[in-house]
């Protein structure tokens, strides 16, 4: 298309050119921005001793794990590992049962109170979590006094307040609303029950709305730091970022150990990513067509 | 299932059936959302409102001081600085971030070979976590960082930029534009494919020029998208906290510490009643950027 407005006098050629210009410019852009990612994964690769050996370091010459061996024997990132895919787990599996079940109920089903709940809902998304920080946290401590398997420094006092996400249950609205109400008549008319017609005939149309709230979860909690650092007090419930955060503000002078624990910490969603990267670029982007 | 469908004219049909069928399900389905959406959001956030108008360490009772918290924030020369610090990012991430997006996402429209491998390549940063970028540009920024190594292949000698209070800020915010562009990207990336070539061959009937059909055509079909880009961004830029946490741990002499940071340091200091007034300043500024966006998504509509 460029090539009908190239300038007067360029030849015919002109528009091809233009293109392999934006490609040379997207090559260029493109390294620029991997670098910090090949000089982390070069850095977590070399020995303490090579990391300033001259040059821009881009290539770990004498490749050695010992920086992996480090964060999984002197540093506990086993355990927060574990701690992570727990929680991460338990997240995303809460979020898509009850995030589906509340949506079906506002989008296809009639009871009074309808608008008012989903009202109440719609206020959450202006608030931002930070306001609910401190008064959660002792909320979670007094849990842990009375039960000390719950609450804070546990696994389950960062994952309930992320069990349910408002957003997820607009997000789901919005794909259980796009089915034919007949669909749901002519199940009702057969007699099955309202949770059999969401199991057999809503969710597998749903499907691809449930893919994106899947990935939109598993990123965020993945990635979540604040609430995490504020109700884990030990290792025993530190997940990677937490963890990955404390090594490298005690950790100074051992570059490739700290760079070790951040690889380890993204490398699960990048390689996610990589695998299921449309529907991971749709999950992100997922409700910026749409005025929810 | 024709006739029920006619009962329902449209198929919602709420008002029709006023009166008939009550989905009782309706209540267990939705119970375990608003329970836990009422004790762990609700409940905080009426907590906070109250603590924030009293003096409370958390071991004592709470002391009714009406609004001498917040009169306090807006005295102390810390807080105001935090506030300055969480604008500043926000302008500067805003400024550069959705800017760089539009020109990668206009770069990325073009018919060009491996067109998917560069927004993976553009779209990666946007699925590490910000702890997993603040302390690589932590270490990449450092006095003998790769950053510093590359500026002296070209003669100029750098410094430890984090270290510095002059450019540690600016320093957080290239990490954060780096890790968040590409989102903005793939998001106008999406909304460029939408618009249809009829608008761009009508401009040229017209006898536009490539920016003169950029500012008639584009332009004005990415509206919306601006604005959801500008939303989205600048909520999330007011709040600012991991990457200012790992990185410069809010300092040097405070020149990165943002707003929530200092809640989170009023928190850590046992002063819950500052930490809740700075939290409510937070949601009414969050509240008014909500609000002017709907105004003006409301004005173009």
């Amino acid at each position: 298309m460029s090539g009908r407005f190239s300038l007067p006098g360029r030849g015919p050629s002109a528009g091809s050119q233009r293109h392999t210009g934006t490609f040379l410019v997207l090559c260029v852009a493109s390294v620029v921005l991997l670098l910090p990612v090949v000089w982390t994964i070069s850095t977590s690769l070399k020995s303490s001793a090579d990391v300033f050996s001259p040059g821009l370091g881009l290539i770990p010459w004498h490749p050695t794990l010992d920086a992996y061996r480090g964060v999984f024997g002197s540093v506990p990132f086993a355990r927060y590992l574990f701690n992570s895919v727990v929680v991460t787990t338990a997240i995303v599996a809460l979020n898509v049962g009850l995030d589906s079940c509340a949506a079906y109920a506002f989008a296809k089903l009639r009871f009074p109170g309808r608008s008012l709940l989903f009202g109440l809902l719609l206020t959450t998304l202006m608030i931002p979590m930070q306001v609910n920080l401190i008064p959660l946290y002792r909320m979670m401590v007094w849990v842990h006094i009375r039960v000390p398997a719950l609450g804070a420094d546990t696994l389950s006092g960062i994952i309930a307040p992320s069990a349910v996400q408002v957003f997820g249950i607009f997000l789901m609205r919005q794909f259980f609303a796009s089915i034919p109400d007949a669909l749901i008549e002519a199940a009702r008319l057969d007699g099955a029950s309202e949770l059999a017609i969401l199991r057999r005939v809503i969710l597998p149309i749903a499907r691809p709305g449930l893919a994106t709230l899947t990935i939109f979860t598993l990123l965020q909690s993945w990635n979540d730091f604040l609430w995490p650092l504020i109700v884990s007090g030990s290792d025993a419930s530190r997940t990677l970022p937490v963890g990955l955060a404390l090594l490298s503000s005690k950790n100074t002078v051992n570059w490739p150990e700290t760079m070790a624990g951040s690889v380890v910490t993204a490398l699960p969603m990048v390689l996610i990513f990589v695998v299921l990267q449309r529907q991971f670029i749709e999950g992100l982007t997922a409700g910026s067509g749409k005025d929810l | 299932m024709a006739s029920l469908t006619l009962l329902r004219p449209g198929g919602r049909g709420g008002r029709a059936r006023r009166g008939g069928r009550v989905d009782k399900v309706a209540y267990l389905l939705v119970a375990p959302a608003m329970l836990l959406t009422g004790l762990f959001f609700f409940v905080p956030m009426v907590l906070s409102l109250y603590w924030s108008f009293n003096s409370y360490n958390g071991l004592q009772p709470p002391q009714w001081v009406a609004g001498s918290n917040y009169a306090d924030l807006a005295m102390d020369p810390s807080f105001r600085h935090a506030v300055k610090n969480s604008v500043v990012f926000t302008v500067v991430t805003m400024l550069i971030g959705p800017a760089l997006g539009l020109v990668s996402a206009l770069l990325l429209n073009r018919r060009i070979w491996a067109r998917s491998f560069f927004r993976s390549v553009f779209f990666l940063p946007v699925t590490l976590s910000l702890v997993v970028v603040g302390t690589m540009w932590k270490i990449l920024l450092a006095e003998n960082g790769l950053a510093n190594q590359a500026l002296g292949l070209v003669g100029i000698s750098g410094r430890a930029w984090l270290d510095d209070p002059s450019t540690s800020l600016a320093a957080v915010s290239l990490a954060s534009i780096w890790q968040g562009f590409g989102f903005e990207t793939v998001i106008f990336l999406a909304a460029l494919q939408t618009i249809s070539a009829d608008l761009y061959e009508a401009a040229r009937m017209d006898g536009a020029g490539p920016f003169q059909s950029f500012k008639a055509v584009t332009l004005p079909s990415l509206r919306p998208t601006v604005f959801f880009v500008y939303v989205v961004g600048v909520i999330g830029a007011l709040q600012a906290f991991d990457q200012m946490y790992v990185m410069t741990s809010g300092g040097p002499l405070g020149s990165t510490t943002t707003v929530v940071f200092y809640l989170v340091q009023r928190f850590q200091a046992f002063d819950l009643g500052h930490a809740s007034a700075a939290a409510y300043l937070l949601v009414v500024v969050l509240a008014v950027v909500s609000a002017a966006q709907l105004r003006l998504s409301k004005r173009l509509s």
